[in-house]
């Protein structure tokens, strides 16, 4: 049996039946085909899922399909402004070589824009706390850690 | 050292190819697509790691709605295929009997996921157990399992060779050092785990999707196992989340091919990760018995090393591996006289495979532990041993390799000095501080790995706008060698970079490339680069030559402008040339077709005699521990990782792949360890096996020592598996520095640091 759900991802307002012991990343990636978040575990171990859910970061592999009626949710694909305009996280992760096989890339990069919502200006021991729950097996973390700490910078200089 | 020659685009830390699309989200791996028509695929896996299948009864799963096919050994062309022709022992599904938890034994496709679950718990398989064996050496005596019917011994492979005399080694030494060394099982853990995507084609053509390190190879096999054509096969290697070795042939791939061709609809599978630690292809593990002379100077005069490597229950590439691990290190340092005898075993557990390292890297941990535990032995220095015995430039070592460029000695100087010059900081009450040195080699470029032929080549295309596109048949999984290609056929055109595009992999139009392994991209798949460049540069030149009423010889190029040398004004772009030849030639785009061999016969099977590679890379590393004697955690705060890799085409991309390397070699040294019970991987997900986080991690620096190796690309050489080679040993090394204790088994984790301290402990108090 299906009930209907209703989300808004990245701006745009959706109404999905889901079964109610689906999870939102597979609403994401296999109905609405929203493929950015990654599932690389699929039981809130890995973060490559993480989206930012009414302002928080959250595992969507762990979030019920049911549990994201009514809720905004953003993926890496909302980071980018419609002309075309990347975030600074997604520049200096560009830049920085912060991405290799990109498949954690996502939730790296959705995780770090939670941080810096919350925290603009954060330590570099703050940045590898916060991103300490996304694994990547590519970079060893340091060009991750100084790409947001570069974004941070950046945006820190835009204000 | 390397002289800069003006490069427009080498030694320049451009950003990735493909990397716009990874941090947009839009880029596309096979998890994220979805077919019209698209079923979604699961495998029924053996709980049993020894059984005789008695009767499988799909009929349950076949009936349940949205259940499309179930797919079993009946269904396949039921021969035997494997990666290597030496131990062709597989299967697509099992026949007759499982051999290790995780055999594949059916397949369903359905209409969702959900439903292909439901019906795997349908199929009835009756099983009756058979004894089973666990332990590599256990599986070598008399009396044991067979596993598989043609090696009654259950021995997959052996290798027994050796150069020089070391009984007269042996003699003439002044210390002889005897050791045994465990190196454990521990999985590649990229965050896309195995998957396909199959659609059936018209007769018994298929295309398939697949993250794959070598799509030619592989379709040479799964042909063979399906019973088609290689060019039946048309296999797209899309956007790759990690491969580090693992991402070679495996059954997922066929599976899913029986039911897209069973249902005639496009099927997915996707390992979940719990399948993927249970049946993905991890790293050999090897246990070493090793004796090595030396000289008062540290001089080694003779070295002898038994080794027994697991292979798991069917063959991926053990016997490379296992014979990689006899000999590889003898291009590390000069063993005069060497003898190894090696073994490979069949046992009842999940096939090993490759692992950034391939078999060099267990070998290194050994002899980089042996190199401290005699220094200590001797009253030498760390450094001083690996120096008096370290591979210098130009030298042919006893196998015959022959090593150019080798920066080795410059690497152990530079980690030294760095380390040296760290901040001093005082150690907290509780606390141990020690510091560990290793070194590295590698190949670059292993040849005789795919034995019909070594090299590689590129097809270079200059459209009508004159903007590049480079087909190649390697392969990118997330190292960067998509970008490299770029640089490299930028600077061999002279091309603005930002005209060069390189093209998806795809067995319809790309060359016929052997793949990502042996760090080999680089030097061997740069140098097919150079060759499909230089191809079409010749026509290029020769329509601008002719435009411009110049010799073609005459001409040179840059930014995309050819230009003649003597009057530089006189130029033309490569648009405009690029469209005068198209448009003179009916179409036909300017197409460089090259291919670069890497020479020498293949080595001898017998001795192992012979050159195995075009170019060898080079390395030490250095890391400072911590260890809290309250809990035994190992807090690695300082890591120097200085590298010979020739010249470097991308250094923020080579950077990357040093600090990785670095990350998975320290999850490695202190605590990765595939935990495997009578046959059953315990710790298959991540919760349990913990890969290194952003907290676990120091600051590394890395250090450059560029030299001009001629056999390489401008002068570069490959990183890849070099950059984890060193890794463990080097914070072992530091471990015991600081304890004072010899761990020779990875990984040194709490519990046997905890334990460690207490034998030590009593010693003091004795």
């Amino acid at each position: 049996m299906k009930i209907p759900i209703s989300l808004t991802v990245n701006g745009d307002k959706y109404d999905v039946m889901v079964s109610p012991l689906s999870k939102l990343v597979d609403v994401l990636r296999d109905d609405l085909l929203i493929t950015g978040p990654k599932k690389g575990c699929a039981e809130g171990e890995c973060g490559a899922c993480t989206v930012i859910m009414d302002g928080k970061p959250v595992s969507s592999c762990l979030v019920l399909a049911p549990q994201a009626d009514g809720k905004e949710i953003t993926t890496i694909e909302g980071l980018e402004r419609e002309d075309g305009t990347l975030d600074p996280i997604q520049e200096e992760f560009m830049n920085s070589a912060a991405i290799q096989c990109g498949y954690c890339s996502p939730g790296m990069m959705i995780m770090s824009k939670a941080l810096l919502m919350v925290n603009p200006h954060p330590t570099e021991e703050e940045v590898r706390d916060a991103l300490s729950g996304n694994l990547c097996r590519c970079t060893g973390y340091q060009q991750i850690v100084d790409a947001v700490m570069a974004a941070a910078e950046k945006e820190r200089g835009g204000e | 050292m390397a002289e800069n020659k003006g490069f427009n685009c080498i030694g320049k830390s451009v950003a990735a190819s493909g990397a716009w699309e990874k941090a947009t989200g839009r880029a596309q791996y096979v998890p994220d697509m979805k077919l019209p028509g698209m079923l979604y695929g699961k495998m029924l896996r053996s709980p049993y790691a020894h059984a005789r299948i008695v009767n499988i009864d799909t009929s349950k799963a076949e009936a349940l709605e949205g259940v499309k096919a179930v797919a079993t050994i009946k269904d396949t062309p039921q021969v035997n295929f494997g990666p290597m022709g030496t131990n062709e022992d597989w299967y697509i599904f099992a026949k007759d009997k499982v051999r290790f938890i995780g055999d594949e034994v059916a397949a369903v496709a359905a209409i969702d996921e959900a439903t292909a679950e439901a019906a795997l718990d349908l199929i009835e398989v009756t099983y009756e157990e058979l004894p089973a064996v666990f332990d590599m050496e256990e599986a070598m005596k008399e009396g044991s399992p067979v596993i598989n019917e043609k090696w009654p011994d259950n021995i997959a492979s052996q290798k027994h060779f050796g150069q020089g005399d070391i009984e007269a080694g042996f003699a003439e030494a002044d210390l002889i050092v005897e050791e045994e060394f465990y190196t454990n099982e521990v999985y590649q853990s990229y965050m896309e785990t195995m998957c396909a995507l199959v659609r059936p084609e018209k007769g018994s053509r298929l295309t398939m999707w697949v993250p794959i390190q070598i799509a030619n190879k592989a379709r040479l096999v799964y042909a063979k196992a399906l019973g088609i054509s290689p060019e039946d096969i048309r296999l797209i290697k899309p956007f790759m989340g990690g491969g580090f070795g693992a991402k070679f042939e495996t059954n997922i791939h066929l599976a899913c091919a029986v039911l897209a061709r069973k249902t005639g609809r496009p099927v997915k599978m996707i390992n979940s990760r719990h399948e993927d630690f249970a049946a993905g292809n991890p790293r050999v593990p090897i246990k070493y018995r090793v004796k090595m002379g030396f000289k008062k100077d540290g001089t080694c005069t003779a070295k002898y090393m038994h080794l027994v490597g697991n292979n798991g229950c069917r063959t991926v590439y053990g016997p490379a591996i296992m014979s990689t691990a006899c000999y590889r290190i003898d291009a590390l340092y000069k063993f005069p006289n060497v003898k190894v005898d090696g073994y490979l075993t069949y046992t009842n557990t999940v096939p090993t495979g490759c692992f950034r390292g391939f078999g060099n890297a267990q070998s290194i941990f050994m002899i980089e532990r042996m190199m401290d535990i005699a220094a200590e032995k001797l009253g030498l220095r760390p450094e001083e041993i690996r120096k008096v015995n370290a591979m210098t430039p130009n030298f042919t070592n006893p196998h015959g390799w022959r090593v150019g460029t080798c920066g080795l000695t410059e690497s152990i100087d530079a980690v030294l000095e760095a380390a040296q010059n760290r901040p001093k900081t005082e150690v907290s009450p509780g606390k141990l501080r020690g510091i560990g040195m290793a070194c590295c080699n590698h190949v670059s470029g292993n040849r005789g790995f795919f034995p019909t032929f070594d090299g590689s080549s590129s097809l270079i295309r200059i459209a009508e706008d004159g903007k590049i596109t480079v087909f190649h048949g390697e392969c990118d999984m997330g190292q960067g060698q998509d970008t490299v290609f770029a640089q490299i056929a930028a600077e061999e055109l002279g091309a603005k970079f930002s005209d060069v595009r390189v093209a998806e992999q795809d067995s319809q139009i790309s060359p016929w490339g052997l793949g990502s392994y042996a760090t080999r991209g680089t030097t061997v798949g740069g140098n097919g680069i150079i060759a499909g460049c230089k191809a079409a540069k010749k026509i290029l030149f020769e329509e601008a030559g002719a435009m411009l009423g110049v010799d073609a010889d005459q001409l040179d190029s840059r930014e995309s402008i050819i230009f003649w040398k003597r009057r530089p004004e006189k130029s033309l772009t490569f648009s405009e040339v690029g469209a005068h030849y198209v448009f003179n030639h009916a179409g036909s785009c300017i197409i460089g077709n090259g291919y670069y061999r890497t020479g020498d016969p293949l080595p001898d099977p017998k001795t192992s005699y012979g050159n195995v590679s075009p170019a060898y890379i080079f390395g030490c590393h250095m890391a400072e521990v911590e260890i809290d004697t309250l809990t035994g955690h190992v807090d690695v705060v300082n890591y120097w990782a200085a590298h010979d890799s020739g010249r470097p085409i991308n250094p923020t991309l080579l950077r990357g792949q040093i600090e990785g390397g670095i990350g998975m070699g320290l999850g490695w040294a202190l605590w990765e360890d595939m935990i495997i019970k009578d046959g059953k991987v315990l710790n298959d997900g991540f919760l349990d096996y913990r890969i290194p986080g952003t907290v676990d991690m120091p600051r590394m620096t890395t250090i450059f020592i560029e030299t001009d190796e001629p056999n390489g690309p401008f002068g570069a050489k490959g990183i890849g598996e070099a950059a984890i080679n060193p890794v463990a040993p080097a914070i072992v090394n530091a471990v015991c520095n600081a304890l004072g204790v010899h761990f020779n088994e990875l990984p040194v984790t709490p519990a046997r640091i905890l334990a460690a301290l207490k034998t030590r402990n009593k010693h003091q108090v004795i």
